[in-house]
């Protein structure tokens, strides 16, 4: 859960390498890269044109108010459900589905890294309502441990993009590939335990509702594509099912004493 | 019970190729923000509305979350939304859609409003939902955008219909849905052929008048709900039942329409202050309002009443209507006809406008001033011009642009704006707390849409309303009969329109027309008059009134 709106920003602009110019507890000022400029402020003309005639072109700067409440400042007002958020919350998204990470270590004695497949996944119950459940599971790739909430587990072990010195890998002997599908089909075997009421109740308003329509339609002969559309769009609506979405996903590779930490603690 | 699982199988199929280049992988901070981000985004629960956290700017009221709640879970997202006037169907309606949108079961949205209201849902949405709804401009894309607002007779067009009739929407939402009641419109056809998943039809016009109205709007919402069109009119039309007699029928419609009355949303409203400001006609006046009754009387029966009213107005408006009436019968050489003409010309300052504009100088506040001529709206202008009072004007058939830009001078610079009756849709003033009926509408509901602009949510004050009502014309007749003796501006219309339909009165305005037009003397309008509102009168004392606010 983000617990703090504001530092969670001042998180996604310096890890952009924009530079936070002003802050105070509820308000920032950050000047943006180009990069993150072309993202969120919406001009490809500007920088169409400055690419044209060669120029640098001048990034602009982000006047954010992080207030829960709106405040009669010039700055813009960010919280859940405003566009801009919306906007870092997709660009975060977008950029954060893959990753390789290697856990750093500082001793110099050689020594292994465990290859771990972490899933992060939602799942959503859809019927004429709908639900969502967050699974993050991770799944040792040598011996086919599965450990649930695998991302509370990990989240304060430092992590990086490059090995350290004197850390080797070893490679997996379950391929990631298949690893998702043992991730699917542990997430689909947790299922099985959850009420089905919601799918039930969605099935029968389903049947009632398409037979409403067509003992409306059955006089009208030329409306049958009317008919059919409604028919489909019913389906669309009311047909129970359950997505499995994979927010994101990557190759972890930990150290011994942390794999076994992790699933030590998953079997108490 | 077996339920289809979908897995995401395309982020697998990506995966070997997305981790072989750095270039894609993210970073720790990255990763975890994004987990966040859907652990903080997730819907927890079947039932309760999220919406409203991520709103912590709205205020929205008890009846309007129950709304939202009540359409979302119990019908599904098709709903005909009747709440009275002013009391935020828009708003729920944006609620339901910043709902979906978050639930993430609705992204394609068309939105089909009057011409007069496209801005406004324009800016409510993006304002106040943080919606990025757009209206469609002149180069409009229905494949691509995900939320337009555009008029019925915009999407009807040639060249756009097939485009949207090829999309699948999520929602549709229809504003002032009364225009599709009848199902051989183009209208009716065109938001039935519309693919749409849910679909949200508001109306402030009571339906339950005719039955085959609201067994229209229903089948838009939910085909074969009611049965066919040949099932129920046989049912219910053969039977004279109506919807209250029937608790079954009444229950079926209580599963998609949800109508809350001022009465039941327990939240304080400003009052109404009635005052009833009688103006006398000058000897002058008096003469020449004899002087066309007669006329008018010889000539043609018919039409009377409507120069008599015009005078009552403006003499502009009577005169103006005259000579085109003269035009059209080929009497403009008629020396009665002239005679009556010169004693208008003739005339000074009309003694109902005189009494406005002491009203605005004494009162000094905002004032909006609603007249039934076009005639009038410009004398009236003209006349406060004369008193250095600055006026807007405000025409239905004003360009959307400059009614923003009326609405904007009126609250920044105008003291009084004046509007003839098509102003009564879509704009909201509540920033302004005096009305003046300058001229009586005979019409209920079209009183209450004056009304409503002002007397809505976001009023903080009292609203006074001042009734403006000429001594020994017809207008006294009207006022006393028509509108006091019921009590029509004290009671929200709701009950009146009730009793209306009850007594089987298709048209208030009508009938009332009628017995001016029949009655041979104004002993026999007066009667008449009479029995109509004892009638009336008889059947609210009868039904214990909810509804009343004062």
């Amino acid at each position: 859960m983000i617990t703090n709106l504001h530092s969670f920003l001042h998180q996604y602009f310096t890890v952009h390498d924009c530079k936070v110019i002003t802050e105070n507890d509820t308000e920032m000022t950050i000047q943006l890269t180009r990069d993150l400029d072309q993202v969120l402020m919406n001009r490809p003309f500007y920088w169409h044109y400055m690419d044209k005639i060669g120029r640098q072109g001048e990034p602009l700067s982000l006047e954010l108010d992080t207030n829960t409440e709106k405040k009669d400042n010039n700055k813009e007002w960010i919280h859940y459900g405003s566009p801009r958020l919306q906007q870092i919350f997709q660009h975060i998204k977008q950029q954060a589905r893959y990753t390789m990470l290697y856990e750093e270590k500082d001793s110099l004695n050689k020594s292994a890294l465990l290859p771990w497949l972490v899933t992060n996944l939602k799942v959503q119950y859809a019927g004429s309502q709908k639900k969502e459940d967050i699974y993050s599971i991770g799944l040792q790739l040598i011996n086919g441990s599965i450990v649930s909430n695998m991302m509370n587990q990990i989240e304060s072990i430092a992590l990086q993009r490059v090995m350290s010195d004197y850390s080797y890998t070893i490679s997996p002997i379950i391929r990631p590939i298949s690893g998702f599908n043992r991730i699917f089909q542990f997430v689909e075997d947790q299922l099985l335990d959850q009420n089905w009421q919601w799918a039930i109740e969605s099935e029968k308003l389903l049947q009632e509702e398409l037979k409403l329509v067509e003992y409306f339609f059955d006089k009208q002969e030329d409306n049958q594509d009317i008919l059919n559309k409604e028919k489909e769009r019913l389906h669309e609506r009311l047909q129970p099912k359950i997505i499995i979405e994979i927010i994101n996903a990557g190759l972890f590779y930990l150290k011994e004493e942390t794999t076994q930490s992790i699933i030590n603690k998953a079997r108490t | 019970m077996r339920v289809p699982v979908i897995k995401d199988e395309l982020f697998v199929n990506n995966y070997n190729e997305a981790t072989q280049n750095p270039a894609h992988l993210a970073d720790w901070q990255l990763f975890k923000q994004s987990y966040q981000i859907a652990e903080t985004m997730k819907i927890a629960s079947f039932n309760k509305l999220v919406a409203p956290k991520f709103l912590p700017h709205m205020e929205f009221l008890p009846h309007q979350l129950a709304c939202a709640e009540n359409v979302i879970q119990k019908m599904n997202g098709r709903a005909l939304l009747a709440d009275e006037v002013g009391l935020g169907k828009t708003i729920e309606a944006g609620l339901i859609l910043k709902e979906y949108l978050l639930r993430g079961l609705v992204q394609k949205v068309l939105i089909l409003v009057p011409a007069s209201l496209v801005n406004q849902w324009v800016l409510e949405l993006n304002q106040k939902f943080l919606i990025p709804a757009a209206s469609s401009g002149k180069r409009v894309s229905w494949q691509d955008a995900n939320i337009l607002i555009t008029t019925l007779d915009t999407a009807k067009l040639a060249k756009h219909r097939d485009t949207i009739l090829e999309q699948n929407y999520d929602l549709v939402i229809v504003d002032e849905a009364h225009k599709l009641k009848n199902h051989k419109t183009k209208n009716f056809q065109f938001v039935q052929q519309l693919s749409k998943k849910y679909c949200l039809l508001l109306t402030a016009t009571p339906v339950q008048n005719k039955l085959t109205d609201i067994f229209n709007l229903i089948s838009l919402l939910k085909p074969g709900y009611l049965g066919t069109y040949e099932d129920f009119i046989n049912n219910y039309r053969e039977q004279k039942r109506k919807i209250d007699e029937d608790p079954y029928l009444k229950q079926l419609i209580s599963k998609v329409m949800v109508r809350n009355r001022r009465s039941d949303t327990g939240v304080h409203w400003t009052s109404r202050k009635i005052k009833t400001v009688w103006v006398s006609f000058s000897e002058e006046e008096m003469n020449a309002y004899s002087k066309i009754e007669h006329f008018f009387k010889q000539k043609t029966a018919l039409s009377t009443i409507t120069y008599l009213r015009e005078f009552c107005s403006s003499r502009e408006a009577c005169y103006l209507s005259m000579k085109k009436w003269l035009q059209e019968n080929e009497a403009t050489e008629d020396p009665d006809a002239i005679e009556v003409l010169e004693t208008i010309e003739q005339l000074p300052n009309h003694a109902k406008a005189l009494k406005l504009v002491e009203i605005v100088k004494q009162s000094k506040e905002k004032m909006i001033v609603f007249t039934e001529y076009r005639a009038t709206q410009i004398y009236l202008q003209w006349l406060l011009h004369q008193e250095k009072i600055p006026t807007v004007i405000y025409r239905g058939g004003f360009k959307k642009g400059k009614k923003d830009w009326m609405r904007q001078l009126f609250q920044n610079q105008a003291q009084v704006m004046i509007a003839t009756e098509a102003a009564g849709e879509g704009i909201n003033l509540q920033f302004c707390h005096h009305l003046v009926n300058y001229d009586l509408p005979w019409n209920p509901m079209r009183l209450e849409q004056r009304i409503g602009r002002i007397h809505r949510f976001g009023q903080e004050n009292d609203v006074i309303i001042y009734n403006f009502a000429t001594k020994q014309t017809m207008e006294e007749n009207v006022m006393n009969l028509l509108y006091t003796k019921i009590q029509l501006f004290e009671n929200v219309i709701g009950q009146l329109d009730q009793i209306l339909t009850d007594l089987n009165v298709q048209d208030l305005e009508k009938e009332v027309e009628q017995i001016f037009l029949e009655s041979k003397s104004l002993g026999e309008t007066k009667i008449k008059l009479d029995n109509l509102t004892s009638v009336i009168q008889s059947y609210q004392h009868n039904t214990p009134s909810k509804e009343h606010i004062l």
